[in-house]
Protein backbone atom coordinates (compact mmCIF):
# COMPACT_ATOMS: atom_id res chain seq x y z
CA UNK A 1 0.00 0.00 0.00
CA UNK A 2 2.66 2.29 1.00
CA UNK A 3 4.69 1.73 -1.79
CA UNK A 4 1.44 1.78 -4.19
CA UNK A 5 1.09 5.45 -2.51
CA UNK A 6 4.59 6.55 -3.14
CA UNK A 7 4.34 5.71 -7.11
CA UNK A 8 0.87 7.29 -7.57
CA UNK A 9 2.44 10.50 -5.71
CA UNK A 10 5.57 10.47 -7.33
CA UNK A 11 4.19 9.41 -10.94
CA UNK A 12 1.13 12.75 -10.35
CA UNK A 13 4.42 14.90 -9.27
CA UNK A 14 6.27 14.32 -12.00
CA UNK A 15 3.58 14.61 -14.47
CA UNK A 16 2.05 17.97 -13.38
CA UNK A 17 5.53 19.17 -13.38
CA UNK A 18 6.44 18.14 -17.03
CA UNK A 19 3.06 19.18 -18.03
CA UNK A 20 3.83 22.92 -16.48
CA UNK A 21 7.38 23.18 -18.08
CA UNK A 22 6.27 21.71 -21.44
CA UNK A 23 3.41 24.11 -21.63
CA UNK A 24 5.92 27.15 -20.73
CA UNK A 25 8.11 26.14 -22.84
CA UNK A 26 6.00 26.04 -25.34
CA UNK A 27 4.12 29.18 -24.66
CA UNK A 28 7.59 31.12 -24.60
CA UNK A 29 8.58 29.44 -27.46
CA UNK A 30 11.87 28.90 -26.21
CA UNK A 31 14.18 26.68 -28.67
CA UNK A 32 16.14 24.25 -26.47
CA UNK A 33 19.54 22.91 -27.23
CA UNK A 34 19.05 24.35 -31.12
CA UNK A 35 21.88 26.71 -32.99
CA UNK A 36 20.52 29.61 -33.40
CA UNK A 37 22.10 32.97 -35.72
CA UNK A 38 23.32 35.51 -33.17
CA UNK A 39 22.79 39.27 -34.76
CA UNK A 40 23.67 42.36 -32.65
CA UNK A 41 22.50 45.94 -34.03
CA UNK A 42 23.11 49.34 -32.74
CA UNK A 43 20.44 51.85 -32.24
CA UNK A 44 20.61 55.56 -30.26
CA UNK A 45 16.72 54.90 -29.03
CA UNK A 46 15.45 51.02 -28.50
CA UNK A 47 11.83 52.88 -27.93
CA UNK A 48 9.89 50.07 -26.30
CA UNK A 49 11.15 47.54 -27.39
CA UNK A 50 11.55 44.56 -24.95
CA UNK A 51 13.31 41.09 -24.20
CA UNK A 52 11.15 38.54 -26.18
CA UNK A 53 10.16 41.11 -28.61
CA UNK A 54 9.56 39.04 -32.25
CA UNK A 55 12.66 39.51 -35.21
CA UNK A 56 10.49 39.55 -38.37
CA UNK A 57 12.15 39.54 -41.73
CA UNK A 58 10.51 40.39 -44.69
CA UNK A 59 7.30 39.67 -42.77
CA UNK A 60 7.59 36.25 -41.26
CA UNK A 61 8.52 35.74 -37.49
CA UNK A 62 12.29 34.65 -37.80
CA UNK A 63 13.56 35.02 -34.33
CA UNK A 64 13.34 37.39 -30.80
CA UNK A 65 14.97 39.62 -29.09
CA UNK A 66 17.33 38.00 -26.62
CA UNK A 67 18.83 41.40 -24.85
CA UNK A 68 18.49 44.98 -24.66
CA UNK A 69 21.89 46.87 -23.19
CA UNK A 70 23.58 50.23 -23.16
CA UNK A 71 27.03 50.90 -24.72
CA UNK A 72 29.00 53.30 -24.81
CA UNK A 73 28.41 56.81 -26.64
CA UNK A 74 25.08 56.75 -25.80
CA UNK A 75 24.27 54.09 -27.85
CA UNK A 76 21.85 50.65 -27.41
CA UNK A 77 22.79 46.99 -28.21
CA UNK A 78 19.93 44.86 -29.06
CA UNK A 79 21.02 41.27 -29.16
CA UNK A 80 18.99 39.22 -31.16
CA UNK A 81 18.63 35.38 -32.03
CA UNK A 82 17.86 33.92 -35.22
CA UNK A 83 16.46 30.82 -36.76
CA UNK A 84 19.72 29.69 -38.16
CA UNK A 85 17.42 29.24 -41.89
CA UNK A 86 16.65 32.99 -42.05
CA UNK A 87 18.73 34.53 -44.70
CA UNK A 88 19.45 38.08 -44.11
CA UNK A 89 19.15 41.21 -46.74
CA UNK A 90 22.12 41.94 -48.76
CA UNK A 91 22.69 45.40 -47.07
CA UNK A 92 20.50 44.64 -43.56
CA UNK A 93 19.02 47.86 -41.32
CA UNK A 94 16.82 46.79 -38.67
CA UNK A 95 13.64 49.14 -37.16
CA UNK A 96 11.99 48.48 -34.33
CA UNK A 97 8.61 49.75 -34.57
CA UNK A 98 5.39 48.80 -32.91
CA UNK A 99 3.69 45.90 -34.31
CA UNK A 100 0.42 46.76 -33.13
CA UNK A 101 -1.73 49.78 -31.99
CA UNK A 102 -1.34 47.98 -28.36
CA UNK A 103 1.88 48.56 -27.57
CA UNK A 104 3.59 45.60 -29.05
CA UNK A 105 6.71 46.46 -30.73
CA UNK A 106 9.20 44.12 -33.22
CA UNK A 107 12.51 44.43 -34.91
CA UNK A 108 12.28 44.61 -38.44
CA UNK A 109 15.17 43.62 -40.47
CA UNK A 110 15.02 45.30 -44.03
CA UNK A 111 17.54 45.88 -46.84
CA UNK A 112 18.84 49.61 -46.69
CA UNK A 113 17.30 50.84 -50.02
CA UNK A 114 13.53 49.71 -48.82
CA UNK A 115 13.74 52.04 -46.07
CA UNK A 116 10.77 54.10 -45.80
CA UNK A 117 11.84 57.85 -47.29
CA UNK A 118 12.45 59.87 -44.20
CA UNK A 119 15.63 62.42 -43.56
CA UNK A 120 15.66 61.78 -40.18
CA UNK A 121 15.66 57.84 -40.28
CA UNK A 122 18.34 57.88 -42.93
CA UNK A 123 20.48 59.96 -40.67
CA UNK A 124 19.69 57.50 -37.76
CA UNK A 125 20.82 54.67 -40.02
CA UNK A 126 24.06 56.52 -41.56
CA UNK A 127 25.05 57.26 -37.90
CA UNK A 128 24.33 53.92 -36.93
CA UNK A 129 26.15 52.61 -39.63
CA UNK A 130 29.60 53.70 -38.16
CA UNK A 131 30.76 50.28 -35.94
CA UNK A 132 31.48 47.78 -37.95
CA UNK A 133 30.01 44.21 -37.43
CA UNK A 134 27.41 45.43 -35.92
CA UNK A 135 23.65 46.23 -37.61
CA UNK A 136 22.72 49.40 -37.90
CA UNK A 137 19.27 50.52 -36.61
CA UNK A 138 16.79 53.01 -35.84
CA UNK A 139 13.24 52.82 -34.43
CA UNK A 140 10.26 54.25 -35.86
CA UNK A 141 8.16 56.62 -33.86
CA UNK A 142 5.40 55.04 -32.34
CA UNK A 143 2.18 55.84 -30.48
CA UNK A 144 4.50 56.95 -27.28
CA UNK A 145 5.67 60.21 -29.33
CA UNK A 146 2.80 60.84 -30.80
CA UNK A 147 1.37 60.69 -26.99
CA UNK A 148 4.42 62.92 -26.38
CA UNK A 149 3.12 65.04 -29.29
CA UNK A 150 -0.52 65.63 -27.71
CA UNK A 151 1.42 66.10 -24.17
CA UNK A 152 3.23 68.94 -25.43
CA UNK A 153 -0.01 70.42 -27.37
CA UNK A 154 -1.81 70.32 -24.11
CA UNK A 155 1.38 71.55 -22.11
CA UNK A 156 0.63 74.60 -24.63
CA UNK A 157 -3.59 74.59 -24.28
CA UNK A 158 -2.41 74.55 -20.61
CA UNK A 159 0.00 77.76 -21.39
CA UNK A 160 -2.93 79.33 -22.76
CA UNK A 161 -5.37 78.91 -20.08
CA UNK A 162 -3.13 80.01 -17.60
CA UNK A 163 -2.56 83.51 -19.79
CA UNK A 164 -6.36 83.46 -20.11
CA UNK A 165 -6.53 83.37 -15.99
CA UNK A 166 -4.19 85.84 -16.12
CA UNK A 167 -5.93 87.97 -18.42
CA UNK A 168 -9.31 87.31 -16.20
CA UNK A 169 -8.31 89.81 -13.28
CA UNK A 170 -10.49 91.40 -11.01
CA UNK A 171 -12.02 94.32 -13.00
CA UNK A 172 -12.95 91.60 -16.23
CA UNK A 173 -14.22 89.60 -12.84
CA UNK A 174 -16.00 92.98 -11.62
CA UNK A 175 -17.20 93.44 -15.15
CA UNK A 176 -18.75 89.59 -15.67
CA UNK A 177 -20.47 89.83 -12.14
CA UNK A 178 -21.82 93.27 -13.41
CA UNK A 179 -22.92 91.35 -16.25
CA UNK A 180 -24.38 88.68 -14.77
CA UNK A 181 -26.35 91.18 -12.40
CA UNK A 182 -27.65 92.96 -15.48
CA UNK A 183 -28.85 89.47 -17.46
CA UNK A 184 -30.81 88.72 -13.90
CA UNK A 185 -32.39 92.19 -13.96
CA UNK A 186 -33.09 91.56 -17.33
CA UNK A 187 -34.43 88.24 -16.44
CA UNK A 188 -36.64 89.67 -13.43
CA UNK A 189 -38.13 92.17 -16.05
CA UNK A 190 -39.21 89.71 -18.13
CA UNK A 191 -40.75 87.46 -15.68
CA UNK A 192 -42.46 90.94 -14.95
CA UNK A 193 -43.64 91.34 -18.41
CA UNK A 194 -44.35 87.55 -18.62
CA UNK A 195 -46.57 87.59 -15.92
CA UNK A 196 -48.42 91.15 -16.60
CA UNK A 197 -49.48 89.69 -20.28
CA UNK A 198 -49.95 86.12 -18.92
CA UNK A 199 -54.23 87.11 -19.40
CA UNK A 200 -53.63 88.26 -22.60
CA UNK A 201 -51.77 84.89 -23.50
CA UNK A 202 -54.57 83.62 -21.92
CA UNK A 203 -57.18 84.84 -24.44
CA UNK A 204 -54.86 84.07 -27.51
CA UNK A 205 -54.89 80.77 -26.07
CA UNK A 206 -58.42 80.73 -26.40
CA UNK A 207 -59.09 82.22 -29.11
CA UNK A 208 -55.95 79.83 -30.63
CA UNK A 209 -58.00 76.85 -29.50
CA UNK A 210 -61.14 78.56 -31.21
CA UNK A 211 -59.26 78.93 -34.47
CA UNK A 212 -58.49 75.45 -34.32
CA UNK A 213 -62.06 74.32 -33.51
CA UNK A 214 -63.13 76.49 -36.28
CA UNK A 215 -60.68 75.03 -38.65
CA UNK A 216 -61.36 71.43 -37.60
CA UNK A 217 -65.27 72.03 -38.56
CA UNK A 218 -64.14 73.85 -41.76
CA UNK A 219 -62.09 70.30 -42.38
CA UNK A 220 -65.32 68.42 -41.34
CA UNK A 221 -67.14 70.64 -44.04
CA UNK A 222 -64.42 70.13 -46.55
CA UNK A 223 -64.63 66.41 -45.99
CA UNK A 224 -68.48 66.12 -46.73
CA UNK A 225 -68.01 68.24 -49.40
CA UNK A 226 -65.40 66.17 -50.79
CA UNK A 227 -67.58 62.78 -49.95
CA UNK A 228 -70.46 64.87 -51.97
CA UNK A 229 -68.10 65.25 -54.54
CA UNK A 230 -67.11 61.62 -54.67
CA UNK A 231 -71.16 60.99 -54.55
CA UNK A 232 -71.72 63.19 -57.93
CA UNK A 233 -68.46 61.59 -59.07
CA UNK A 234 -69.87 58.76 -59.00
CA UNK A 235 -73.64 59.72 -60.30
CA UNK A 236 -74.08 61.20 -63.69
CA UNK A 237 -74.23 64.97 -61.84
CA UNK A 238 -70.65 65.35 -62.74
CA UNK A 239 -70.65 64.53 -66.27
CA UNK A 240 -73.60 67.05 -67.05
CA UNK A 241 -71.59 69.50 -64.87
CA UNK A 242 -67.96 69.11 -66.99
CA UNK A 243 -70.81 69.18 -70.41
CA UNK A 244 -72.17 72.37 -69.20
CA UNK A 245 -68.46 73.28 -67.98
CA UNK A 246 -67.32 72.81 -71.95
CA UNK A 247 -70.12 74.43 -73.23
CA UNK A 248 -69.54 77.62 -71.40
CA UNK A 249 -66.21 77.86 -72.39
CA UNK A 250 -66.90 77.16 -75.95
CA UNK A 251 -69.40 80.35 -75.54
CA UNK A 252 -66.20 82.20 -74.23
CA UNK A 253 -63.99 81.19 -76.60
CA UNK A 254 -66.27 83.01 -79.32
CA UNK A 255 -67.05 85.97 -77.28
CA UNK A 256 -63.64 86.12 -77.31
CA UNK A 257 -62.88 86.24 -80.30
CA UNK A 258 -65.40 88.65 -81.34
CA UNK A 259 -63.73 90.92 -78.70
CA UNK A 260 -60.65 90.25 -80.33
CA UNK A 261 -62.09 91.60 -83.76
CA UNK A 262 -63.37 94.93 -81.82
CA UNK A 263 -60.45 95.84 -80.47
CA UNK A 264 -58.37 95.42 -84.01
CA UNK A 265 -60.86 97.14 -85.01
CA UNK A 266 -60.64 99.68 -82.20
CA UNK A 267 -57.02 99.72 -83.18
CA UNK A 268 -57.45 100.80 -86.56
CA UNK A 269 -59.59 103.81 -85.25
CA UNK A 270 -57.22 104.68 -82.66
CA UNK A 271 -54.64 105.05 -85.33
CA UNK A 272 -56.85 107.08 -87.35
CA UNK A 273 -57.81 109.18 -84.48
CA UNK A 274 -54.04 109.30 -83.76
CA UNK A 275 -52.83 110.71 -87.45
CA UNK A 276 -55.68 112.61 -87.87
CA UNK A 277 -54.80 114.72 -83.95
CA UNK A 278 -51.04 114.72 -85.40
CA UNK A 279 -52.07 116.63 -88.42
CA UNK A 280 -54.62 119.08 -86.17
CA UNK A 281 -51.46 119.09 -83.75
CA UNK A 282 -49.33 120.75 -87.01
CA UNK A 283 -52.26 122.80 -87.58
CA UNK A 284 -52.27 124.40 -84.16
CA UNK A 285 -48.51 124.79 -84.20
CA UNK A 286 -48.48 126.60 -87.38
CA UNK A 287 -51.36 128.72 -86.42
CA UNK A 288 -49.55 129.25 -82.87
CA UNK A 289 -45.86 130.07 -84.57
CA UNK A 290 -48.30 132.66 -87.02
CA UNK A 291 -47.92 130.77 -90.02
CA UNK A 292 -50.70 130.91 -92.26
CA UNK A 293 -54.02 133.43 -92.53
CA UNK A 294 -55.30 131.84 -89.32
CA UNK A 295 -51.72 132.22 -87.51
CA UNK A 296 -51.56 135.56 -88.92
CA UNK A 297 -55.26 136.38 -87.48
CA UNK A 298 -54.39 135.03 -83.85
CA UNK A 299 -51.25 136.26 -83.36
CA UNK A 300 -50.90 139.61 -85.20
CA UNK A 301 -52.00 142.55 -83.29
CA UNK A 302 -52.40 144.91 -85.83
CA UNK A 303 -54.78 142.93 -87.79
CA UNK A 304 -57.22 143.02 -84.89
CA UNK A 305 -56.67 147.06 -84.30
CA UNK A 306 -57.22 147.59 -88.39
CA UNK A 307 -60.58 145.28 -87.89
CA UNK A 308 -61.74 146.78 -84.70
CA UNK A 309 -60.93 150.36 -86.33
CA UNK A 310 -62.93 149.30 -89.42
CA UNK A 311 -65.82 147.68 -87.37
CA UNK A 312 -65.83 151.44 -85.78
CA UNK A 313 -66.22 153.34 -88.55
CA UNK A 314 -68.20 150.88 -90.24
CA UNK A 315 -70.61 151.35 -87.09
CA UNK A 316 -70.39 155.26 -87.77
CA UNK A 317 -71.27 154.53 -91.40
CA UNK A 318 -74.22 152.72 -90.57
CA UNK A 319 -75.81 155.69 -88.23
CA UNK A 320 -74.66 158.21 -90.46
CA UNK A 321 -76.83 155.92 -93.37
CA UNK A 322 -79.11 156.17 -90.96
CA UNK A 323 -79.30 159.62 -89.86
CA UNK A 324 -79.40 161.08 -93.13
CA UNK A 325 -80.35 158.51 -95.75
CA UNK A 326 -80.34 161.16 -98.39
CA UNK A 327 -76.41 161.66 -99.09
CA UNK A 328 -76.26 157.87 -99.89
CA UNK A 329 -79.27 157.51 -101.87
CA UNK A 330 -80.77 159.45 -104.31
CA UNK A 331 -83.80 157.87 -106.02
CA UNK A 332 -84.47 159.37 -108.88
CA UNK A 333 -87.29 158.65 -111.51
CA UNK A 334 -86.66 159.08 -114.97
CA UNK B 1 -19.74 53.29 38.08
CA UNK B 2 -20.13 49.38 37.08
CA UNK B 3 -22.44 50.78 34.48
CA UNK B 4 -19.19 52.85 33.00
CA UNK B 5 -16.95 49.70 33.30
CA UNK B 6 -19.06 47.27 31.49
CA UNK B 7 -17.90 48.46 27.70
CA UNK B 8 -14.65 49.03 28.76
CA UNK B 9 -14.21 45.35 30.76
CA UNK B 10 -16.35 44.29 26.98
CA UNK B 11 -13.45 45.53 24.95
CA UNK B 12 -10.69 43.99 27.47
CA UNK B 13 -12.28 40.73 26.52
CA UNK B 14 -12.45 40.78 23.13
CA UNK B 15 -8.93 41.98 23.05
CA UNK B 16 -7.82 39.72 24.97
CA UNK B 17 -10.05 36.28 23.03
CA UNK B 18 -8.35 37.89 19.94
CA UNK B 19 -4.95 37.95 21.19
CA UNK B 20 -5.59 34.76 23.00
CA UNK B 21 -6.37 33.05 19.21
CA UNK B 22 -3.45 34.47 17.46
CA UNK B 23 -1.11 33.12 20.70
CA UNK B 24 -2.53 29.87 20.35
CA UNK B 25 -1.93 30.10 16.15
CA UNK B 26 1.33 31.19 16.98
CA UNK B 27 2.35 28.64 19.60
CA UNK B 28 0.53 25.76 17.11
CA UNK B 29 2.78 27.06 13.78
CA UNK B 30 6.13 27.01 16.62
CA UNK B 31 5.40 23.27 17.80
CA UNK B 32 4.63 22.29 14.35
CA UNK B 33 7.76 23.63 13.08
CA UNK B 34 9.85 22.08 16.51
CA UNK B 35 8.38 19.17 15.34
CA UNK B 36 10.09 19.27 11.75
CA UNK B 37 13.16 18.39 13.84
CA UNK B 38 11.72 14.46 13.96
CA UNK B 39 11.75 13.42 10.44
CA UNK B 40 11.68 9.70 10.96
CA UNK B 41 8.02 10.31 12.16
CA UNK B 42 6.61 12.51 10.07
CA UNK B 43 8.38 11.64 6.69
CA UNK B 44 6.35 8.11 6.85
CA UNK B 45 3.00 9.76 6.85
CA UNK B 46 3.97 12.61 4.25
CA UNK B 47 3.57 10.72 1.19
CA UNK B 48 0.26 8.83 2.48
CA UNK B 49 -0.94 12.70 3.56
CA UNK B 50 0.30 13.72 -0.33
CA UNK B 51 -1.79 11.21 -2.05
CA UNK B 52 -5.23 11.81 0.39
CA UNK B 53 -4.92 15.52 0.00
CA UNK B 54 -3.27 16.16 -3.44
CA UNK B 55 -4.06 13.34 -5.78
CA UNK B 56 -7.13 12.27 -4.19
CA UNK B 57 -8.12 16.38 -5.26
CA UNK B 58 -6.76 16.64 -8.82
CA UNK B 59 -10.62 15.65 -10.18
CA UNK B 60 -12.17 18.47 -8.30
CA UNK B 61 -9.50 20.57 -9.45
CA UNK B 62 -9.77 19.53 -13.03
CA UNK B 63 -13.65 19.52 -12.94
CA UNK B 64 -13.05 23.45 -11.57
CA UNK B 65 -10.75 24.44 -13.92
CA UNK B 66 -12.27 22.84 -17.33
CA UNK B 67 -15.59 25.24 -16.72
CA UNK B 68 -13.52 28.25 -15.37
CA UNK B 69 -11.17 28.14 -18.70
CA UNK B 70 -14.74 27.58 -20.77
CA UNK B 71 -16.41 30.17 -19.45
CA UNK B 72 -13.74 32.79 -19.26
CA UNK B 73 -13.13 32.43 -22.82
CA UNK B 74 -16.94 33.12 -23.19
CA UNK B 75 -17.01 35.87 -20.91
CA UNK B 76 -14.14 37.57 -22.91
CA UNK B 77 -15.59 36.88 -25.99
CA UNK B 78 -18.49 38.65 -25.00
CA UNK B 79 -16.58 41.70 -23.17
CA UNK B 80 -14.41 42.47 -26.30
CA UNK B 81 -17.16 42.01 -29.23
CA UNK B 82 -16.03 44.63 -31.96
CA UNK B 83 -14.15 46.60 -29.61
CA UNK B 84 -10.77 44.06 -28.86
CA UNK B 85 -9.27 41.79 -31.40
CA UNK B 86 -10.70 38.54 -30.64
CA UNK B 87 -7.55 36.93 -30.08
CA UNK B 88 -6.86 38.64 -26.67
CA UNK B 89 -9.49 35.68 -25.59
CA UNK B 90 -6.31 33.76 -24.67
CA UNK B 91 -4.21 36.67 -23.28
CA UNK B 92 -7.29 37.18 -20.99
CA UNK B 93 -7.91 33.44 -20.34
CA UNK B 94 -4.27 32.90 -19.52
CA UNK B 95 -3.56 35.82 -17.24
CA UNK B 96 -6.54 35.05 -15.60
CA UNK B 97 -6.11 31.65 -14.93
CA UNK B 98 -2.86 31.34 -14.03
CA UNK B 99 -2.78 34.51 -11.75
CA UNK B 100 -5.92 34.23 -10.01
CA UNK B 101 -8.73 32.15 -10.94
CA UNK B 102 -6.88 28.71 -10.55
CA UNK B 103 -5.05 29.38 -7.37
CA UNK B 104 -7.90 30.87 -5.39
CA UNK B 105 -10.62 28.60 -6.61
CA UNK B 106 -8.85 25.60 -6.47
CA UNK B 107 -7.54 26.97 -3.09
CA UNK B 108 -11.13 27.34 -1.89
CA UNK B 109 -12.54 24.19 -3.25
CA UNK B 110 -9.68 22.37 -1.46
CA UNK B 111 -10.62 24.69 1.90
CA UNK B 112 -13.26 22.75 1.47
CA UNK B 113 -12.67 19.31 0.86
CA UNK B 114 -9.26 19.12 2.62
CA UNK B 115 -9.57 21.44 5.22
CA UNK B 116 -12.89 19.83 6.47
CA UNK B 117 -11.22 16.08 6.32
CA UNK B 118 -8.64 17.25 8.50
CA UNK B 119 -10.25 18.57 11.05
CA UNK B 120 -12.62 15.81 11.01
CA UNK B 121 -10.01 13.88 11.24
CA UNK B 122 -8.31 15.08 14.33
CA UNK B 123 -11.06 15.92 16.03
CA UNK B 124 -12.36 13.00 15.97
CA UNK B 125 -9.18 11.68 17.50
CA UNK B 126 -9.27 14.39 20.16
CA UNK B 127 -12.63 13.58 21.00
CA UNK B 128 -11.88 9.58 21.31
CA UNK B 129 -8.78 10.39 23.44
CA UNK B 130 -6.48 8.64 20.20
CA UNK B 131 -4.31 12.00 20.68
CA UNK B 132 -3.48 11.00 23.96
CA UNK B 133 -2.61 7.64 23.55
CA UNK B 134 -0.49 8.74 21.03
CA UNK B 135 1.42 11.03 23.41
CA UNK B 136 0.87 8.50 26.16
CA UNK B 137 2.57 6.40 23.85
CA UNK B 138 5.52 8.69 23.49
CA UNK B 139 4.45 9.97 19.84
CA UNK B 140 4.73 13.79 19.03
CA UNK B 141 1.35 14.18 17.75
CA UNK B 142 2.64 17.67 15.60
CA UNK B 143 5.32 15.34 13.75
CA UNK B 144 2.89 12.64 13.09
CA UNK B 145 -0.48 14.33 12.47
CA UNK B 146 0.08 17.90 11.85
CA UNK B 147 3.60 18.23 10.09
CA UNK B 148 2.91 15.31 7.22
CA UNK B 149 -0.40 17.49 6.66
CA UNK B 150 1.25 20.42 6.21
CA UNK B 151 4.21 19.62 4.13
CA UNK B 152 1.95 17.59 2.11
CA UNK B 153 -0.48 21.01 1.25
CA UNK B 154 2.83 23.03 0.69
CA UNK B 155 3.56 20.76 -1.87
CA UNK B 156 0.09 19.47 -3.52
CA UNK B 157 -1.45 22.56 -3.21
CA UNK B 158 1.05 23.93 -6.28
CA UNK B 159 1.18 21.08 -8.27
CA UNK B 160 -3.10 20.58 -7.97
CA UNK B 161 -3.41 24.23 -9.22
CA UNK B 162 -0.33 23.89 -12.13
CA UNK B 163 -2.77 20.88 -13.24
CA UNK B 164 -5.97 23.02 -12.94
CA UNK B 165 -3.84 25.81 -14.61
CA UNK B 166 -2.71 23.71 -17.33
CA UNK B 167 -6.60 22.46 -17.74
CA UNK B 168 -8.30 25.82 -17.21
CA UNK B 169 -5.78 27.23 -20.45
CA UNK B 170 -6.77 24.05 -22.50
CA UNK B 171 -10.21 24.25 -21.71
CA UNK B 172 -10.56 28.16 -22.59
CA UNK B 173 -8.45 27.49 -25.84
CA UNK B 174 -11.01 24.31 -27.10
CA UNK B 175 -14.08 26.65 -25.94
CA UNK B 176 -12.58 29.18 -28.58
CA UNK B 177 -11.70 26.87 -31.00
CA UNK B 178 -15.41 25.20 -30.93
CA UNK B 179 -17.65 27.42 -29.20
CA UNK B 180 -16.37 30.97 -30.90
CA UNK B 181 -14.80 30.16 -34.22
CA UNK B 182 -11.28 31.67 -32.88
CA UNK B 183 -8.57 29.76 -34.55
CA UNK B 184 -5.92 27.68 -32.90
CA UNK B 185 -3.13 29.83 -33.99
CA UNK B 186 -5.31 33.14 -32.98
CA UNK B 187 -5.73 31.99 -29.71
CA UNK B 188 -2.16 30.92 -28.99
CA UNK B 189 -0.82 34.01 -30.52
CA UNK B 190 -2.96 35.66 -27.65
CA UNK B 191 -2.02 32.93 -25.16
CA UNK B 192 1.52 34.26 -26.25
CA UNK B 193 1.29 37.75 -26.65
CA UNK B 194 1.84 39.09 -23.02
CA UNK B 195 3.02 34.98 -20.98
CA UNK B 196 5.58 35.50 -18.66
CA UNK B 197 7.55 32.56 -16.41
CA UNK B 198 6.82 34.58 -13.77
CA UNK B 199 2.39 34.16 -14.14
CA UNK B 200 2.96 30.61 -13.53
CA UNK B 201 5.14 31.30 -10.48
CA UNK B 202 3.14 33.69 -9.10
CA UNK B 203 0.10 31.17 -9.14
CA UNK B 204 2.36 28.76 -7.60
CA UNK B 205 4.00 30.19 -4.94
CA UNK B 206 0.42 31.45 -3.66
CA UNK B 207 -1.17 28.33 -3.94
CA UNK B 208 1.90 27.10 -1.65
CA UNK B 209 0.66 29.58 0.74
CA UNK B 210 -3.04 28.54 0.65
CA UNK B 211 -1.55 24.66 1.31
CA UNK B 212 -0.27 25.76 4.44
CA UNK B 213 -3.10 27.73 5.54
CA UNK B 214 -5.67 25.27 4.80
CA UNK B 215 -3.53 22.55 6.52
CA UNK B 216 -2.32 24.45 9.38
CA UNK B 217 -6.03 25.61 10.18
CA UNK B 218 -7.60 21.88 9.55
CA UNK B 219 -5.19 20.74 12.04
CA UNK B 220 -5.50 23.35 14.71
CA UNK B 221 -9.58 23.33 14.70
CA UNK B 222 -9.43 19.60 14.88
CA UNK B 223 -6.89 19.16 17.55
CA UNK B 224 -8.66 22.19 19.70
CA UNK B 225 -12.10 20.20 19.07
CA UNK B 226 -13.87 19.08 22.35
CA UNK B 227 -16.90 18.03 23.01
CA UNK B 228 -18.19 14.45 20.80
CA UNK B 229 -19.83 14.37 17.40
CA UNK B 230 -21.14 18.17 18.15
CA UNK B 231 -17.37 20.05 19.07
CA UNK B 232 -15.93 17.89 15.70
CA UNK B 233 -18.75 18.98 13.67
CA UNK B 234 -18.06 22.97 14.50
CA UNK B 235 -14.01 22.10 13.80
CA UNK B 236 -15.13 21.48 10.52
CA UNK B 237 -16.94 24.46 10.42
CA UNK B 238 -14.90 26.48 11.62
CA UNK B 239 -11.93 25.14 9.48
CA UNK B 240 -13.09 25.31 6.25
CA UNK B 241 -14.67 29.08 6.85
CA UNK B 242 -11.43 30.20 8.12
CA UNK B 243 -9.53 28.70 5.96
CA UNK B 244 -11.73 30.26 2.95
CA UNK B 245 -10.99 33.93 4.42
CA UNK B 246 -7.59 33.30 4.98
CA UNK B 247 -7.49 32.00 1.47
CA UNK B 248 -8.97 35.35 0.34
CA UNK B 249 -6.45 37.43 2.78
CA UNK B 250 -3.23 36.00 1.26
CA UNK B 251 -4.96 36.89 -2.41
CA UNK B 252 -5.19 40.28 -1.52
CA UNK B 253 -2.02 40.19 0.08
CA UNK B 254 -0.01 38.44 -1.74
CA UNK B 255 -1.08 40.95 -4.40
CA UNK B 256 -0.16 43.49 -2.74
CA UNK B 257 3.12 42.46 -1.73
CA UNK B 258 4.49 40.99 -5.18
CA UNK B 259 2.10 41.96 -7.53
CA UNK B 260 1.57 46.00 -6.93
CA UNK B 261 4.19 48.13 -8.25
CA UNK B 262 5.56 44.76 -10.41
CA UNK B 263 6.05 46.04 -14.49
CA UNK B 264 3.90 43.60 -16.97
CA UNK B 265 6.86 43.25 -19.00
Amino acid sequence: MKRANDVIVGSVVLAVIAALIIGIVWVKQSDIGRRQLDVTAHFRDVGNARVGNSVVVRGVIGGRIEGIELAPNGWVNVRMKLDPSVRLPADPVVLLNESSLFGDWQATVVERRALPADAALAREVADASQVSGILPGASLPGIGKLTAVAGQIAGDVASVASRVGTAFDDSAARDLRASIRNVADLSTTLRGVAQAHASDLDTLGVQLRRAVTTLNRTAGVVEITARRLDSATTSDQFRQLVTNFSDAAFELRHAASQVRDLTTRLQSTQARAEAFLAVGDSVLSKMNRGQGTFGLLLNDPSVYAHADSTLRELRALSADIRANPKRYLSVRLF
Amino acid sequence: MTALLLPVQRVGHVTRAMLGSVGRASRFVADSLRSLREGRTWSSQTVLQMRRLGVDSLPIAAFIALFTGIVLALLASYSFTGAVPLYFVGTLVEKTVTLELAPVLTGLALAGRVGANIAAELGTMRVTEQLDALETLGYDPFAFLVVPRVIAGIVMFPLVVGAAMIIGVAAGGLASVFLLHLSAAEFTKGLRLFFQTFDVQYGLVKSASFGAAVTFIGAASGMRASGGAVGVGRACTRAVVFSAVLILVLDALWAVTWLLGRSPT
